[in-house]
């Protein structure tokens, strides 16, 4: 053990569900490959029950094969279906498709897709989604792709939320009840302890972020016991079942 | 024990209370001695920055300074210089390329550096992408000088590693608000184990996020204890025993 062990600070909190998983590589990265088998064990040695889990084969190639690759992982997670917004047409008849098969929450990539908030796309989904009841994880800046899901109702986790931006989350999340944020970047001394409990969810990206990061922040918050375990499951499992 | 070599006092401009909060911040994670800058002096006014540090420092046992730098302001530079660093409570000199204007490569930045070297302390310099490489040119285009890549690059920490293995006076602290999966792992397995140092970014990100990011890369117990505080100790001075 060397000083900068982190098991005493995280101490006995458990995650039980962890809302920003992804299986598979990015191209452009030397990340991990991000096998199934090797993002569950990952998760286990974090002591992170399941994962709400998107594909990046999905994300950046075939959405159909890869969202049959996070459907065919079976109980052991939360299956998010990514959609492709390069491809409004077929993102909405994708949409329909995992709605059907009981799929609760879509994901975007913004970022990845080379997709801005203002691009027709968006709104396009972000309606769908609503009108189905759907829950949409998103990436992008906050300050930004905020507004297509604005005055629709829409159920809402920010995961790429960081901590210079938090001060526009919480003015757009005031009006939204279904907003709510990743705690992944939320890392300066009080930005945990500034978001309501009830819209702050555990996010890691595990494979391609440390788990361990956001883990030790959150541990050693300011959170109350049922604060906590809000964040650290119990909010996801409201949203992702 | 834990020297942090890249922190801050003074408020930030958000809304974000957390000065009260440092020590206590410190204590939780083994922090003995943090160097600061003041967000004044590296954001907006180096020489008021720097004079409202002096004082508080005075009474402030676990905390020593940075001499901020603006290299647009060289004058202001060179009397803060000669007032702070003999006061014993400031080893080393922060530049802050972004808030500044002053990339690494500007001329004005090269002077400042130039001035640090002649002042004999060590310089924390903002780096971020391939900036870092720039940074070890002007460190190799510079005798005696000593500089801590400050992030280490950030996302370019690729670029780091090149950095730190073209100069061997070039150092490199990890914070960074964003932790891609085995960054620090991937610069100690590089690097010379004796140029990696710790740095949390505090009072504007939790030491959460560094000490997460180190914890991650599993370091071995003696490479741990130079990060942890055995280099800094010894690229700044410090009389300071485990």
């Amino acid at each position: 053990m060397t000083v900068f062990d982190a098991s005493e600070l995280v101490g006995d909190l458990k995650v039980s569900l962890d809302v920003d998983v992804l299986v598979g590589a990015y191209p452009d990265r030397d990340g991990p490959p991000g096998t199934p088998r090797s993002v569950l064990d990952a998760l286990a040695a974090h002591g992170i029950g399941a994962g709400a889990v998107a594909s990046l084969r999905a994300a950046l190639f075939d959405v159909r094969s890869g969202n049959d690759e996070v459907l065919a992982l079976g109980s052991a997670v939360v299956p998010v279906g990514a959609v492709d917004l390069r491809d409004p047409i077929g993102a909405v008849r994708e949409i329909d498709r995992l709605a059907e098969a009981g799929v609760r929450a879509i994901r975007l990539f913004p970022d990845e897709q080379g997709v801005e908030a203002g691009f027709p796309s968006v709104r396009h989904v972000a309606r769908k989604a609503a009108g189905l009841g759907l829950v949409v994880l998103t990436g992008g800046d906050v300050r930004r792709f905020w507004q297509p899901f604005a005055g629709l109702d829409a159920k809402v986790v920010f995961l790429d939320t960081h901590f210079y931006h938090l001060g526009d989350f919480l003015v757009v999340a005031a009006d939204e009840p279904g907003f709510h944020t990743s705690t992944r970047l939320l890392n300066s001394p009080d930005a945990l302890e500034t978001v309501p409990a009830d819209r702050l969810l555990y996010g890691s990206r595990t494979p391609h972020y440390e788990p361990v990061v956001p883990l030790l922040r959150l541990a050693t918050s300011g959170l109350k016991p049922e604060e906590l375990a809000a964040v650290a499951g119990g909010n996801a499992r409201r949203l992702l079942g | 024990m834990i020297i942090d070599v890249h922190a801050h006092w003074g408020p930030w401009f958000f809304t974000m209370d957390v000065a009260g909060a440092n020590l206590s911040a410190m204590n939780r994670f083994g922090i003995g001695l943090s160097i600061v800058s003041a967000t004044e002096a590296v954001i907006y006014d180096a020489p008021a920055g720097n004079r409202a540090l002096a004082a508080w420092l005075e009474t402030q046992p676990r905390h020593l300074g940075y001499v901020t730098v603006n290299p647009r302001r060289p004058a202001d530079a060179e009397r803060d210089l000669r007032a702070y660093l003999p006061t014993g409570r400031f080893v080393g000199v922060k530049i802050h390329t972004d808030y500044t204007g002053s990339p690494v490569s500007s001329p004005q930045t090269r002077e400042a550096l130039a001035m640090v070297a002649q002042a004999g302390v060590p310089a924390l310099v903002h780096t971020w992408g391939a900036t870092v490489l720039d940074l070890a040119q002007a460190c190799l285009d510079t005798p005696g000088l000593r500089v801590i890549a400050g992030h280490m690059g950030a996302d370019g920490y690729a670029h780091a590693i090149e950095a730190a293995n073209a100069c061997d006076r070039l150092f490199l602290e990890p914070c960074y608000s964003h932790a891609p999966a085995g960054r620090v792992a991937r610069v100690a397995a590089a690097v010379d184990p004796a140029r990696l140092l710790f740095g949390t970014d505090s009072t504007l990100i939790d030491p959460a996020s560094a000490f997460g990011a180190v914890a991650a890369a599993g370091l071995d117990a003696e490479t741990a204890e130079l990060v942890a505080w055995r280099n800094a100790a010894r690229l700044f001075g410090l009389d300071i025993t485990a």
